[in-house]
């Protein structure tokens, strides 16, 4: 029973971890129809931010959220101008998204490579607190509160600036219909600009403690935390970035199971997750109806 | 009278052949002006770490016998210098296939050599195979790869992996502990090894209380590790890649657990990269597989011994080796001697040099020994315990008796 | 004018390319980059019986060529087939994995693509799982060096590469692919013109499952020596897609030019200049979706010219 609890109440707090880790790239799929397949890439840049942080200059890598979000800035606003209204022209913006942000994920981390070598890093690892916090009797250690609590204050920041902000607003109008936001007035690229900046900002925050839920960080990981990241938000919706979170939490927990019960089946829980609910429920737990033929 | 005649003929038809066969022979023994080297590494990828270690080891071995001249080959009597032809394979299969073909088929090497592990070097037994080209096989130690006699392949710098485990498993045995949990990842290298990890402790009574496999990918052992401390094990076997190990301890760290005895590999190999990852304390009164240089052979027959390998690797170099600098510069030290004996400038005679060599040579790994399917099956590696000295560990051998250079510390203290 | 035969088109592109890689080995022997080069161009040709026909992106392509690599290895060593048949039947196994993942045409685009991605990563889980090591091998992976033939292997691919160009020119010219292409652009005006969506979509899906299974039995056998990751790694689908997007889909030759161009500028750095290779690639990549984004054929078919 001990262990069935410890894996449920582990479940949730690394699903809430990890609806950070995809939500991002739901935002951006959700308002610019792009697939961001170097989403993982930008996660694995928030890491090795934080890295430097800590490791560099002694800070507390929790100063690694800052950074992640003038990173998100330098990189979003210039990418968004650079690449998107063209894509948008496009015939087929969706797949053709796919192909470019396959050519930037490779370019970053090419260059991850070059500035920080192919090793895994760690951050210290007593610096989000060294002790463990129970609920319910079972012990977590302070890390992984600490970056639930990070994952709940984004998400519930975004919550607000979605229904609080006349740019959220905005952002909503444009992701149930691009055109029809246009019509009525709103500066769709600036809008979009900012909900790419955020995406990736927020991809970068869930870097920032990816070291201490996966153990360390390297060049490598980005593909592996897409892939993920794309199971996360199929079980929720695509689209919507609240439903990430009922993704989040349907991948930590299943996954926790699995591993608890069937250690070396653990990997296949998201996939076969993924594939029973979109068969059953093709637009995801949370989705509305979005087929075509 | 006629199949006399018939006979002469013959005979000296053949004798023509043979000796227009020695001539082109001897025309193609002309000593080339470089002795061409070939061999992939990694620079991205999950390979990316260890690969180029075993790389960097390489090219420190090719810029020293360079600055004296070069190589002496044997086939030539003289001294040749060498030239490493290196690709980069990017830690993928598909692309090694391709760029293995290259150095065999574009570049003509005189010597081909594998990438870092099995992964990376199962596609080019094959293709050596095809091309009759003798592989040197620095560290794939794959299972299944040593299955039948062949003349072109050769594990020169890591024991097959089905073998590491022994001293480990008749270490556990001899601390009479009973509660083993082995957590192992499914890929050859992990799998292997605790496949005979746990056949070795059953022959000796012991049947593991957990014994499960993950992801070879498995990056979260938080909620695994409550599972396993469910069954009240002494012992902890976390068998995996450095990614593996350095998420285990990380969260065997913070989950507030304690076992009597904790085991990993990586430590053992790349000791500066764990130890920065998951700090001194983490790694306190751990075990692990040491090798060289953390386990130190002083006497060879071939090359520096291990200590005078470290000190003159880290005065040239800056920077103190790791186990896959050493594996890499002992392959070179391998092909050194390789040269210096075969009688001809063959692939066969590379391979029969080997076989030479194999069992009366020693190096800075340890005894080199291989067998006729290519599996090395020289030093197997002690168990070391890791004990705090300043800020940092260092490993001491417990086991096997005659290495040992302290006492276990066991039950591991609480920190 | 008299309009010139239909077949005259994709015969021609057919001994080209025949003639080609037959040719190619003579003059440059690393036969490993021409074998995978043409791996990549039968895959990208599959793919495009998909994509291009359909607009069903299939990123996990790749999981029908492992199925084949598996299935033809297996039956290599567990029956004495010839490795021909066994080659053969390594597409039909990835058929029957095409004909159990039918029901993700319920799903629209990208939801579709990813589902996709998730049934390749189950069947690569549950290939390299140890619970079937004593079958697959798990994660031991697999060996049948024992039939391992550079030159048959290759004829086999030159034969896959051209039955995949065969059906792409078929999807082109007959009616079937017309069909197809108009249930893409507008799917409710097809139906009621008679067309069987599901049926004809279904058809395209098996087809196309089909060469991936074939090319993943033939590139085993030129491996012979290989772990699960080589044949199911998602390398080889975004390839796919790369090379036949960078071709332009929907036509007989993008994909073919497309896959040959980018594998051999790939393949290029990687000898030349290998320190900058992933970035190169990543930045080639970029430019083109830019410059470029229907593809190589868009600068014929811009001028007006009529591309196969």
């Amino acid at each position: 029973m001990a262990l069935l609890e410890y894996a449920l109440i582990g479940g949730i707090l690394y699903g809430i971890f990890f609806s950070l880790v995809g939500i991002g790239l739901n935002l951006i799929f959700g308002v610019m129809r792009i697939i961001n397949l170097a989403h993982g890439q930008f996660i694995m840049l928030g890491g090795f931010g934080a890295y430097m942080l800590a490791r560099g200059m002694g800070l507390n890598p929790l100063f690694g959220i800052p950074l992640a979000i003038a990173g998100g800035i330098v990189i979003g606003y210039p990418l968004y101008y650079g690449v998107v209204p063209r894509l948008q022209k496009s015939q087929d913006p969706e797949m053709l998204s796919f192909i470019l942000f396959f050519g930037i994920a490779q370019m970053i981390e090419a260059v991850a490579v070059f500035a920080f070598g192919a090793d895994q890093r760690s951050l210290p690892q007593d610096a989000l607190g060294s002790g463990n916090i129970g609920v319910l009797g079972q012990e977590f250690p302070d890390s992984w509160w600490v970056a639930c609590l990070v994952s709940v204050l984004a998400m519930l920041g975004l919550y607000l600036y979605f229904s609080r902000t006349r740019l959220g607003f905005a952002t909503r109008a444009i992701m149930a219909d691009r055109d029809e936001a246009r019509a009525t007035g709103i500066d769709v690229d600036r809008v979009s600009a900012i909900a790419l900046i955020i995406g990736i900002a927020l991809a970068g925050i869930a870097g920032v403690f990816v070291p201490y839920l996966i153990g360390s960080v390297s060049s490598s990981i980005g593909d592996g935390l897409t892939t993920t990241s794309f199971a996360i938000i199929i079980i929720g919706s695509l689209g919507n970035p609240l439903g990430t979170v009922v993704g989040g939490l349907v991948f930590g927990v299943g996954t926790m199971l699995m591993q608890t019960y069937y250690s070396s089946w653990s990997n296949l829980a998201p996939y076969a997750l993924l594939l029973a609910i979109v068969l059953v429920r093709p637009s995801g737990l949370l989705g509305r109806a979005v087929r075509r033929a | 009278m006629r199949t006399h005649l018939k006979r002469a003929w013959t005979a000296c038809a053949a004798g023509l052949l043979a000796s227009g066969l020695a001539l082109s022979a001897a025309a193609a023994q002309t000593a080339p002006s470089e002795i061409k080297i070939g061999t992939l590494y990694a620079s991205s990828g999950p390979f990316a770490v260890a690969s180029e270690g075993q790389y960097h080891g390489l090219q420190y071995w090719a810029a020293g016998v360079n600055k004296s001249g070069g190589v002496f080959v044997k086939a030539f009597n003289k001294k040749i210098p060498v030239k490493i032809v290196a690709y980069d394979d990017q830690s993928s299969t598909a692309t090694a296939t391709t760029l293995y073909n290259q150095l065999i088929t574009q570049d003509h090497v005189d010597i081909l050599m594998a990438d870092f592990g099995s992964v990376l070097t199962s596609v080019a037994i094959p293709l050596a195979a095809e091309h009759h080209m003798l592989l040197i096989d620095p560290t794939g130690s794959g299972a299944n790869f040593f299955t039948k006699k062949t003349n072109y392949l050769a594990d020169v710098s890591i024991p097959s992996s089905t073998v590491w485990p022994l001293p480990l498993a008749h270490f556990i045995l001899a601390q009479k502990i009973k509660r083993v949990a082995i957590v192992y990842g499914s890929n050859d290298f992990d799998a292997s090894q605790a496949e005979t990890l746990k056949a070795t402790l059953e022959k000796g009574g012991v049947k593991p209380v957990y014994y499960h496999g993950v992801p070879t990918t498995e990056s979260n052992y938080t909620v695994l590790l409550h599972t396993i401390a469910a069954h009240n094990p002494e012992a902890v076997i976390e068998l995996g890649y450095a990614p593996n190990d350095i998420a285990f301890l990380h969260a065997l760290a913070g989950s507030g657990l304690h076992f009597n005895m904790t085991f990993t590999i990586f430590p053992g190999q790349l000791l500066a990269l764990m130890e920065k990852n998951v700090g001194a304390k983490t790694l306190a009164y751990t075990y692990t597989y040491p090798t060289p240089p953390l386990v130190a052979y002083p006497k060879t027959t071939l090359g520096p011994n291990t200590a005078a390998f470290v000190k003159e690797f880290t005065a040239a170099e800056k920077a103190a080796p790791n186990f896959l600098d050493a594996a890499g510069f002992n392959t070179g030290l391998i092909m050194q001697q390789m040269l210096a004996t075969a009688p001809k400038f063959t692939q066969l005679d590379f391979h029969q040099a080997l076989m030479d060599m194999s069992g009366k040579t020693t190096t800075l790994l340890g005894e080199f020994k291989i067998n006729s399917h290519g599996a090395q099956m020289g030093e197997l590696p002690p168990v070391a315990q890791l004990v705090p000295a300043g800020k940092g560990v260092t490993p001491v051998v417990v086991y096997p008796q005659d290495k040992a250079t302290g006492k276990a510390i066991y039950p591991a203290p609480k920190k | 004018m008299r309009k010139p035969p239909a077949w005259r088109g994709p015969g021609l592109v057919l001994v080209a390319l025949a003639a080609i890689f037959a040719v190619a080995p003579r003059l440059y022997s690393n036969e490993s980059v021409l074998f995978t080069m043409m791996t990549f161009m039968a895959l990208a040709q599959g793919l495009n019986l998909l994509y291009g026909f359909t607009g069903y992106l299939p990123f996990g392509y790749v999981g029908f060529f492992g199925t084949g690599a598996y299935a033809t290895s297996l039956l290599v060593t567990f029956t004495s087939l010839p490795v021909i048949a066994a080659v053969l039947l390594g597409g039909l196994a990835a058929v029957v994995v095409g004909l159990i993942l039918g029901p993700l045409f319920r799903l629209s685009g990208p939801y579709f693509s990813i589902a996709n991605l998730a049934a390749s990563q189950i069947i690569y889980n549950v290939v390299a799982n140890e619970a079937l090591k004593p079958i697959t091998g798990g994660p031991y992976g697999i060996k049948i060096e024992h039939v391992y033939a550079p030159t048959a292997s290759y004829v086999t691919m030159l034969a896959i590469l051209l039955a995949a160009t065969a059906l792409a020119a078929y999807f082109r010219r007959s009616r079937f692919g017309l069909g197809l292409r108009a249930m893409h652009q507008d799917p409710i005006s097809a139906s009621l013109a008679g067309v069987d969506i599901v049926r004809e979509r279904l058809i395209a899906w098996l087809a196309s499952a089909a060469i991936a299974g074939l090319a993943g039995g033939a590139y085993a056998w030129n491996l012979s020596v290989f772990y699960p990751e080589a044949v199911f790694t998602l390398q080889i689908s975004v390839f796919a897609i790369v090379f036949a997007l960078f071709g332009g889909v929907g036509t007989v030759i993008g994909p073919l030019l497309g896959a040959a161009l980018l594998y051999a500028f790939y393949a290029g750095i990687g000898v030349s200049a290998p320190q900058y290779f992933e970035l190169l690639y990543g930045l080639l990549i970029v430019l083109l979706v830019l410059f470029l984004p229907n593809g190589l054929a868009s600068l014929l078919t811009r001028r007006n010219v009529d591309v196969l």
